[in-house]
């Protein structure tokens, strides 16, 4: 059976493929077909993914067709206002029950032979109620569409296939004291400036995957052009060491992370230099996605210590093992203020050589609607298809798959030798680990030691 | 309003009026200005391609959603591959044309862009024109041996000016909803 030799083969190579005590990887392990069928089993269908927002579906009957990891699923609002999640796969021939992105219905009636389901995925009946045509050895409770396990956090909807795992509370551990500021920090919370860019990427999941724990070091060298242009902010002779999210402080946690850049740093690019308190320039400078009007709600819907970490070193980029990346950052405006863009991204494997990459934008729904559309003009040229930074991004993980298809390349190694260690300020919130100063390898290299343990893990 | 998918017009149908024949003078003219626009961008002349843009510029490129046949009128999201203005589409021409490190496209794609099916009208202000076009093109980059293809439909606002004609709209219906090529480094 293919499937034992693949436990076998996980079970003997998986350690191989990642040098622990060397801090290496394999570039084999970008252009491994049994490997990616291991990671769809063992990763995809394990882990708590992000695959959209319930704004997407305010309406009952709402629906979403959505990916976890190559599983076609729909995500639909029940009369109840619950959220469900539900392989789109009809339970009878495998048909797709969903063949549209998005819509409304009370009833998904397979177009084939038409069984019929409710949004929450269960089983109505097949035409012809007195033939019964789904027969008698399963009942209909049996015929419903597979479902997954659901969690909302901060309205993105999480859903997984492991319903005897971790809660998402477990999973995020304590980093969820830290996405709390990006995602649960207002009143009404955040929706989608409308569907999210779809695109495919001819490369591994893993290049992005990896990239977004806190890849800061590559900002200098390839998104060297929007350095160079001002884009970033600072001068000619500061940019480089004043680029953004060069220092700074990294949290990781179950291969988790956030990026926080020092508020007076993003402070002095803005508006030059200024002698304020923490909380004074959080009142005049608050964290990405807050405008003014969000001030108080914000400061009602923190901790102290929460605040605290706002007002010092706010998270704006990272990512959500294994495939979510984050960026709630400052951007200029069409309007010439200084704004900001909130993006989430998916990476979605589609093979061992290509993934989805799809691309939300959000605002606080507590913003004003013309900051709104300056918000969303802003995140499309910044980031997603477009972006005059992401682009560059796209365009590099396409050639580190490309080198492990070499018989002598995929001998090579990704490195995480260059090492912060945990080393948490004395003022700083004791939770998830702490890296603070020039960003290095330390979140990125437990992005791997994450993806070791569940590749790993006994099922 | 449901912000997740608008009933957006991006073709403008309300402001058209009388068609332009074709082979006449206009037509042609605006012919030429498809191509002429077409022909600087695959030669990668961006900076001359920059000055055909009016400063009133509406630049998009919606994302679209596969609906169902009786909500067509839903089929473009308020996302887009591109949403921008004048000002941002300069940031992005001197990013590509003052710098020396813009690498999603260092080393260049090989483009073209091919044109047809245009489509003429006259609008209620006088020397401004409704304008649909096809898009065809094909992106090749190092050594590939495929293409990236692309086929769009574009509907845009021309104004003639004393210095020619100035592209004061461009709405690309993109055919695709998953995109096949990794990033639009390129303009369309």
């Amino acid at each position: 059976m293919r499937l034992n030799s693949r436990n076998e083969y996980a079970n003997e190579a998986i350690s191989q493929f990642i040098d622990i005590e060397n801090r290496e990887v394999s570039v084999a392990a970008l252009n491994d077909a049994d490997l990616y069928e291991l990671e769809l089993e063992r990763i995809f269908a394990k882990a708590w993914l992000m695959i959209g927002h319930e704004t997407e579906i305010p309406n009952v009957g709402d629906y979403v067709v959505r990916l976890m990891g190559e599983d076609q699923v729909i995500i639909a609002r029940t009369a109840d206002g619950q959220v469900h999640v539900s392989l789109n796969v009809c339970p009878h021939r495998a048909m797709h029950v969903c063949l549209s992105d998005s819509g409304n219905a009370r009833v998904h009636k397979c177009i084939y032979h038409g069984w019929a389901f409710r949004p929450d995925g269960s089983f109505i009946g097949a035409p012809i109620e007195r033939e019964q045509m789904h027969g008698n050895i399963k009942t209909k409770e049996q015929l419903g569409l597979k479902k997954a396990r659901v969690q909302l956090y901060g309205g993105l909807v999480f859903a997984t296939w492991n319903h005897d795992g971790p809660s998402l509370d477990e999973w995020l551990g304590d980093m969820k004291f830290y996405y709390d500021m990006l995602f649960c920090r207002t009143d009404k919370g955040l929706e989608v400036l409308g569907p999210p860019q779809r695109l495919t990427i001819d490369a591994n999941w893993k290049t992005a995957g990896e990239q977004s724990a806190c890849d800061g070091f590559h900002t200098l060298t390839l998104h060297g052009s929007v350095i160079d242009i001002g884009a970033m902010g600072g001068e000619a002779d500061t940019e480089h060491e004043s680029a953004p999210a060069m220092y700074g402080i990294n949290l990781s946690g179950n291969g988790h992370s956030l990026r926080c850049i020092a508020a007076d740093t993003s402070w002095a690019l803005a508006h030059g230099k200024g002698d304020l308190t923490p909380e004074e320039r959080l009142e005049a400078f608050p964290p990405p996605g807050i405008t003014p009007e969000l001030l108080p709600e914000l400061k009602r819907n923190m901790s102290a210590e929460q605040l605290h970490v706002l007002a010092k070193a706010p998270p704006v980029v990272g990512g959500m093992f294994p495939n979510m990346n984050i960026l709630f950052i400052y951007s200029p405006l069409r309007d010439g203020t200084l704004g900001s863009a909130l993006v989430l991204h998916s990476i979605m494997p589609k093979g061992p050589h290509h993934f989805e990459w799809t691309t939300y934008y959000f605002a606080e729904k507590g913003t004003p609607e013309n900051v709104k559309v300056m918000m969303r003009a802003a995140a499309t040229h910044g980031t997603g298809t477009s972006g005059i930074i992401e682009q560059d991004d796209s365009d590099t993980w396409p050639h580190m798959t490309e080198s492990a298809k070499g018989v002598i390349g995929r001998t090579e190694t990704l490195k995480y030798q260059a090492i912060l260690g945990e080393n948490r300020p004395d003022d700083w919130p004791n939770k998830a680990k702490v890296y603070e100063g020039f960003g290095k390898d330390d979140a990125q290299w437990e992005w791997w030691l994450a993806y070791h343990k569940l590749m790993t893990a006994q099922a | 309003m449901s912000v997740t998918v608008a009933t957006v017009t991006y073709t403008r149908e309300d402001q058209r009026r009388d068609e332009v024949p074709y082979g006449s003078t206009v037509y042609n003219s605006i012919m030429g200005f498809l191509i002429r626009e077409a022909r600087l961008l695959d030669h990668r002349d961006i900076k001359a391609w920059g000055e055909l843009l009016a400063e009133d510029l509406e630049y998009k490129a919606p994302v679209r959603i596969t609906r169902r046949v009786q909500q067509f009128d839903q089929e473009f999201g308020t996302m887009g591959h591109f949403d921008d203005d004048y000002n941002s589409m300069m940031v992005r021409i001197t990013r590509l044309i003052t710098t020396t490190n813009a690498w999603s496209e260092d080393p260049a794609s090989r483009v073209r862009r091919f044109i047809s099916n245009v489509t003429v009208w006259e609008t209620d202000v006088p020397d401004e024109y409704e304008v649909s076009s096809y898009l065809f093109l094909t992106r090749n980059r190092a050594e590939a041996k495929d293409y990236k293809q692309l086929s769009a439909e574009r509907n845009d606002r021309l104004r003639m000016t004393k210095d020619g004609f100035k592209l004061a709209r461009r709405s690309i219906l993109l055919d695709q909803v998953v995109l096949g090529m990794p990033n639009f480094a390129i303009f369309l």
